[in-house]
């Protein structure tokens, strides 16, 4: 346990250095396919969140008795679990945005950051850790989404979080919007980072 | 240790055992998140269904009177009835709602769908009591492509379906519509425009007679035959 | 690169270099004169039948739209060059080529900035990103054409058109597929075949798209085996659907001659980085670009399909490269 990172480290480690999609390339769908738009990527990263830290909270109260061949099948029922709850309460409290954000929601299921953090993390170290460490990763994915969101929802429709902040005159860049702009943004930025890095490792 | 266990297959009993006490936890896990499951189903699926109906109630009498009416309507708070019912007709089954007010039915409102450019295109059709025009439509669900098949949202294009006859299927015409059941097609977007007149075509052809046999049944209450697809909600 | 080197590895024997593919057969003749940049004028000289008569169609609106392009692209390569601190190799006027094809396929009529956003797609997500000339998969003015069709589809449409007073009558029709396609309008075959109807400036005239692509098969800069192969296909579903009567005032003369399948066959599907290395490939890949045109145009909801049909088989490339190697001497 000695060179475990702490709580701390966990936490900061999750939103820049290890960011779970620009550094990991983990939960690449909702990346892609929710971040049209601001409100819809800031509520799949609230439901992540929620996702994450309960799930990692409960792996690490019972990680003395998890039993290696049995660890994935209680990953996944935990967080499928906290899945349908969101699910669930989105579908009462948030109507329309339950309905836009359509299926992404039951797959946080198999989003692989969740299972990554409860494999890497909440069944090795302790809950105050693991709850740090959610944390840092929602917010790393939180700002990852914001990052393809803005720039998706500005250009396609020239608004940010519903509010017009380009002149009416813009042409509405139409594939923004749609799926191949969810690709071109996230490569470009994700090339944007990876250059960033490099640049950062010649200059040390 | 676990490919030794299975090389036993002879003794049961010690194989039982086993993956019972391996799988306590699992199990345990299982009916605990179940049980916490149904109680957060149980507690919030009134809640969820009120919010799918609400959708289409919201917009009812605005569909029946038009907007500046329904407007007036609301302020000046009367009251009107709607009642949902599920009425089969050409093989698919429609959810109707019937508006009444001061017990009189004053208009339908059907819900339909079909496929449009991209997906499946949800939308509510109003008709006025003998279901002879239509009085308003709206679009509740598309996925048409931004900048022009949704375009089928705007208040503008759906308008000019009110006071169209229900007699004539509506056609979608790119240049100027000139006769009286046509439709002018979003430039650009011409098959989301014939999707969407060929839903409401279909419902209403299936629906018309049906929708005014209701009224009839409605109106003499005497002569009322339980009616097989008619269920209250 | 890494990637390119890899995927070659099985083709060849255990030395470590970078592999060279030698497709044809021996004597390999080098041509002092057959650079990039010779291959690139030849293009620019092909191209001046179709930009005479697109002037002559659409003015002024033709000629502002291909300015656009053109500045644009060359200014987005050397910015690009400079960024990745390559020598200054605008000289070798694939820029150029890129521009004023990208000015022929956009409608002349579309406003100015889907010009310069056409063109910065095109040099920079299409060329650019995969290292710069000779390594894009994709037709460069293609991406950018693509970008902008799907961008900004209401004025890209034919509507776009409407509306405008020009002394030309062209201009404010629909284009000849579109009127097809939406209303069962069949255009005189005269009138598509000289160019005098609506559409891209590139694509109207097909007598100007036949001699400059002629042109470019007999000196070899463009090869016969790929328009020969689009315009195979096209014939022979074109003439089926004749025959089963499917459209019967839409005949196939009048599928080869419309939109911009002559323009794409001849300019666009020749571009020798995307296309196949091999004889066989080449016709392989032009048929494929006419089955994919002719499926679009009977059952999509567009009216054209060269330009997805080209982005198509360009991402089939390297596949065809791989299965029409030739076998070697002796085997």
């Amino acid at each position: 346990m000695a060179d475990q990172p702490t709580a701390f480290e966990r936490f900061t480690q999750g939103i820049l250095p290890e960011n779970p999609v620009y550094r990991q390339l983990l939960g690449l769908c909702p990346v892609l396919a929710v971040t049209n738009s601001m409100q819809g990527a800031m509520t799949m990263a609230g439901a992540v969140l929620f996702v994450l830290l309960c799930a990692n909270v409960i792996i690490s109260l019972i990680r003395d008795l998890l039993k290696p061949h049995l660890r994935i099948v209680i990953f996944t029922l935990t967080i499928a679990t906290f899945v349908t709850i969101v699910d669930r309460f989105l579908a009462a409290y948030m109507y329309q945005m339950s309905k836009s954000l359509g299926p992404y929601i039951p797959l946080i299921i198999v989003n692989c950051i969740i299972i990554c953090r409860c494999e890497v993390c909440a069944s090795k170290q302790s809950v105050i850790t693991a709850a740090s460490d959610a944390v840092g990763q929602s917010l790393g994915f939180a700002l990852a989404l914001a990052s393809i969101a803005s720039v998706r929802e500005i250009l396609g429709t020239g608004m940010f979080f519903g509010f017009r902040v380009l002149p009416e005159m813009w042409p509405d860049w139409v594939i923004m919007v749609l799926p191949p702009g969810a690709f071109l943004t996230f490569g470009l930025l994700l090339g944007a980072v990876n250059w960033i890095v490099a640049m950062k490792k010649a200059k040390d | 240790m676990k490919p030794s266990e299975q090389t036993m297959p002879g003794d049961n009993n010690r194989i039982s055992n086993f993956f019972i006490f391996q799988a306590w936890l699992v199990l345990l896990l299982a009916s605990f998140f179940g049980a916490s499951l149904a109680g957060i189903q149980l507690t919030l699926s009134p809640k969820i269904e009120a919010n799918k109906l609400n959708e289409t109630l919201e917009k009812v009498p605005e569909l029946i009177f038009g907007a500046e009416a329904a407007q007036s309507f609301a302020e000046e708070n009367r009251q009107m009835d709607i009642e949902r019912q599920y009425i089969k007709a050409g093989n698919k089954i429609y959810s109707v709602f019937q508006a009444k007010t001061d017990d009189q039915t004053s208009g339908w409102v059907v819900k339909s769908s079909g496929q449009g450019y991209a997906d499946k295109i949800e939308l509510l059709v109003g008709v006025d009591a003998k279901a002879e025009t239509i009085s308003g439509l709206f679009i509740l669900d598309q996925k048409e492509t931004p900048g022009l098949g949704n375009k089928i949202m705007e208040q503008a294009w759906r308008n000019q379906f009110n006071n169209k006859s229900t007699q004539q299927p509506m056609t979608a015409v790119k240049t100027k519509a000139s006769a009286p059941n046509e439709i002018n097609a979003i430039t650009g977007a011409t098959i989301s425009s014939k999707a969407v007149c060929g839903i409401v075509n279909q419902s209403l052809n299936n629906l018309r007679q049906p929708l005014a046999k209701a009224l009839l049944n409605d109106q003499n209450p005497s002569d009322n035959q339980p009616n097989n697809h008619q269920e209250k909600k | 690169m890494s990637d390119t080197t890899q995927q070659n590895q099985p083709l060849q024997d255990e030395s470590s270099e970078v592999p060279v593919i030698q497709v044809g057969h021996s004597p390999h003749l080098s041509n002092e004169s057959f650079t990039t940049r010779r291959m690139m004028i030849d293009v620019l000289i092909a191209l001046l039948p179709v930009v005479g008569m697109s002037v002559y169609i659409f003015q002024m609106y033709a000629v502002k739209q291909m300015a656009i392009c053109l500045v644009t692209c060359l200014a987005a390569e050397a910015a690009f060059i400079k960024m990745r601190n390559r020598s200054f190799s605008l000289t070798d006027c694939s820029a150029a080529v890129t521009g004023i094809i990208l000015g022929l396929s956009l409608p002349a009529t579309a406003p100015w900035y889907v010009g310069v956003i056409a063109s910065v797609v095109a040099i920079g997500i299409g060329k650019v990103i995969f290292g710069g000339l000779g390594m894009n998969l994709f037709n460069p003015a293609m991406v950018g054409r693509a970008f902008v069709m799907i961008a900004f589809a209401g004025v890209m449409a034919a509507s776009g058109y409407e509306s405008l007073n020009t002394g030309i009558d062209a201009i404010t029709q629909a284009t000849p597929l579109n009127a097809f396609k939406q209303m069962g309008i069949s255009t005189s075959l005269t009138d598509l075949f000289f160019g005098l109807t609506n559409g891209s400036p590139g694509e109207t005239s097909a007598l100007a798209c036949l001699i400059g692509g002629i042109y470019l098969c007999i000196r070899r800069t463009a090869s016969w085996e790929i328009p020969a192969g689009i315009i195979a296909v096209v014939l022979i579903m074109g003439g089926l659907a004749d025959i089963m009567g499917s459209a019967s005032n839409w005949t196939v003369l009048h599928h080869l001659f419309s939109g911009s399948l002559l323009f794409g066959a001849f300019f666009i599907a020749t571009d020798p980085v995307s296309s196949p290395l091999t004889a066989k490939g080449k016709f392989i890949f032009g048929a494929g670009i006419g089955f994919f045109i002719m499926v679009l145009r009977f059952f999509s909801g567009y009216p054209e399909g060269v330009m997805f049909a080209v982005l198509f088989m360009n991402a089939l490339t390297p596949l065809l490269n791989r299965w029409t190697i030739p076998a070697a001497m002796g085997e």
